[in-house]
């Protein structure tokens, strides 16, 4: 009888010793249910502490040529060094020249080729 | 009168070549099914000395990738102002892209030559991939590119 209390007692012991500093750390205010405590934890959490973003640099799948070789077949060369691909802005910011403004928006180049401002019609079938 | 007459047959006369000096021409590129992601394709204009003239059409709107048209990139140094509005999205493998341009009538027969360069992600570089003579002659009949491009025409 004796041996049950103890053991009673030293796992009451243990329990309060753990639950009684993760309660404290909770905090909820005292009007809220304790039911919904751990839901404004993650509500105050969202509020105080910035998002990281963590790039893997596994999503460069992206269209457009990427490492597109020499056309030598003789002369091969695996060095990328030249390649700015990394950079994944659309706005061609990552210095590189800025993307060309599309069709229609600005009239073309005025180089000679074209006989007048109209805009070109282009389409894919 | 004589004074809103003469006004009118000098604007006239000035807006009447203008006009006439010009003509709508369909560039017709039609793509393999090389199993890649969408190409990048410079169109672009030489002279009888081979010497880089103009643009015509830019299929892709990265600038980053514009490296891997070498032909294009080694004759405008990657200048994107060569290319504002007249550019477009990259073609798709086995789709084909028509583009209607107002061309001038001295690009015809006059010793310019047109070319393609072409690119895709991890795949080769093409430069050079069409090139083909602006004659009126030429017209309508197709020719074909060297790796991504199966066949190429321009109609007047």
């Amino acid at each position: 009888m004796k041996k049950t209390i103890s053991v009673l007692f030293a796992t009451t012991a243990l329990t309060a010793a753990i639950a009684i500093p993760a309660w404290s750390a909770m905090r909820a205010p005292a009007s809220i249910p304790a039911a919904d405590a751990v839901e404004t934890i993650l509500d105050t959490a969202q509020g105080t502490t910035p998002l990281i973003l963590v790039d893997d640099d596994d999503d460069e799948k992206d269209e457009g040529p990427r490492r597109g070789g020499n056309d030598d077949d003789d002369n091969e060369d695996d060095d990328d060094e030249d390649d700015n691909d990394e950079c994944d802005d659309d706005d061609g910011a990552c210095g590189a020249a800025r993307n060309p403004a599309p069709a229609g928006t600005v009239t073309p180049p005025e180089n000679g080729l074209f006989g007048s401002g109209t805009a070109p019609k282009a389409q894919v079938n | 009168m004589k004074s809103i007459l003469a006004l009118l047959a000098l604007t006239t006369a000035l807006t009447l070549p203008g006009v006439a000096m010009a003509r709508p021409v369909t560039l017709t590129t039609s793509l393999n099914n090389y199993g890649g992601d969408g190409a990048y394709l410079a169109v672009y204009v030489t002279d009888s000395s081979d010497k880089y003239v103009g643009s015509l059409w830019m299929a892709g709107n990265k600038s980053k990738y514009y490296q891997h048209l070498t032909d294009w990139n080694r004759a405008t140094g990657g200048d994107t102002a060569q290319v504002n509005g007249i550019t477009g999205a990259s073609v798709g493998a086995g789709r084909t892209l028509e583009v209607t341009l107002d061309l001038a009538d001295a690009l015809f027969d006059a010793g310019y030559t047109l070319h393609i360069d072409a690119a895709v992600e991890d795949m080769r570089d093409s430069p050079n991939e069409v090139a083909v003579p602006l004659t009126t002659a030429g017209a309508g009949k197709p020719v074909r590119g060297r790796r991504y491009i199966a066949s190429f025409a321009y109609g007047m």
